[in-house]
């Protein structure tokens, strides 16, 4: 009998952190202007104008949008800027992927 | 480079100045929103918080200089390529701050539409509300006529 090729549970782990695609979410605050959310997508991510009205209505009608989605390293490089600009933005794993 | 001068009625900024001043006083210890990774080390969050703050304190140096003695003397302040995203950056940092401290009693409805009447409001709570609304109209202002300078850069 063939033993089970599972990794440890501390390798799978450390796999799902440095490996996998993550997701670069930014939430809604009450705060911030719709023409500052836009200009910062186009900045920070190079969206055209539509995008970025398009993803600041979702963060504004639904409380979220989905900006970006990657590596680790990338995604954590935008969630920094996106602080730095005074959005709400978290990291999360990817679990579509 | 463009570049874009607002006249403003000192009479009427000044004393939101001190408004900015007192929130400027708290933002040079402390972020202005929620921030930080989810399962990062100490040491990285660290730095995170480090990087963001010291970045954090050069916005409000920025936009505390705008209201200098050619403001009080002319009433004009500058905007340009160079100074227009710290500026947009600190006038957001001091919203988040004041909605988290002077505007707390307004509740989140409030702020995001505004509709209140202004007359009604305690006299900290007024004078806090319109320090709000006079940073979001010089945001307005930035992006307007700014926005090309600043994806540029």
């Amino acid at each position: 009998m063939t033993k089970s090729a599972t990794l440890p549970k501390e390798d799978v782990r450390t796999e799902t952190a440095l490996g996998g695609s993550w997701r670069v979410v930014v939430l809604n605050d009450p705060v911030n202007l719709m023409s500052y959310v836009v200009l910062v997508f186009r900045k920070v991510f190079g969206f055209d104008d539509s995008t970025a009205r398009r993803r600041m209505l979702e963060v504004h009608e639904q409380g979220r949008s989905v900006v970006w989605r990657g590596l680790r390293e990338k995604a954590e490089a935008y969630v920094f800027t996106l602080q730095q600009w005074h959005l709400t933005a978290v990291l999360e794993p990817d679990e579509a992927n | 480079m463009k570049r874009i001068e607002v006249k403003l009625a000192v009479p009427i900024v000044a004393p939101l100045l001190d408004v900015i001043r007192e929130q400027a006083a708290g933002l040079r210890d402390a972020l202005a929103g929620p921030t930080g990774l989810p399962d990062a080390d100490p040491e990285l969050g660290e730095s995170w918080g480090g990087e963001l703050l010291e970045a954090q304190r050069s916005e409000i140096d920025a936009l505390l200089g705008l209201f200098g003695e050619e403001f009080f003397r002319e009433g004009a302040v500058s905007f340009d390529g160079d100074n227009a995203e710290v500026i947009l950056r600190a006038c957001a940092a001091v919203r988040l701050r004041l909605r988290e401290h002077a505007l707390k009693t307004l509740g989140d409805d409030t702020l995001e539409t505004g509709e209140l009447e202004i007359s009604r409001l305690p006299r900290d709570v007024n004078r806090a509300f319109r320090c709000y609304v006079f940073l979001a109209t010089l945001q307005e202002v930035i992006i307007q006529h700014l926005d090309e300078s600043i994806l540029g850069g």
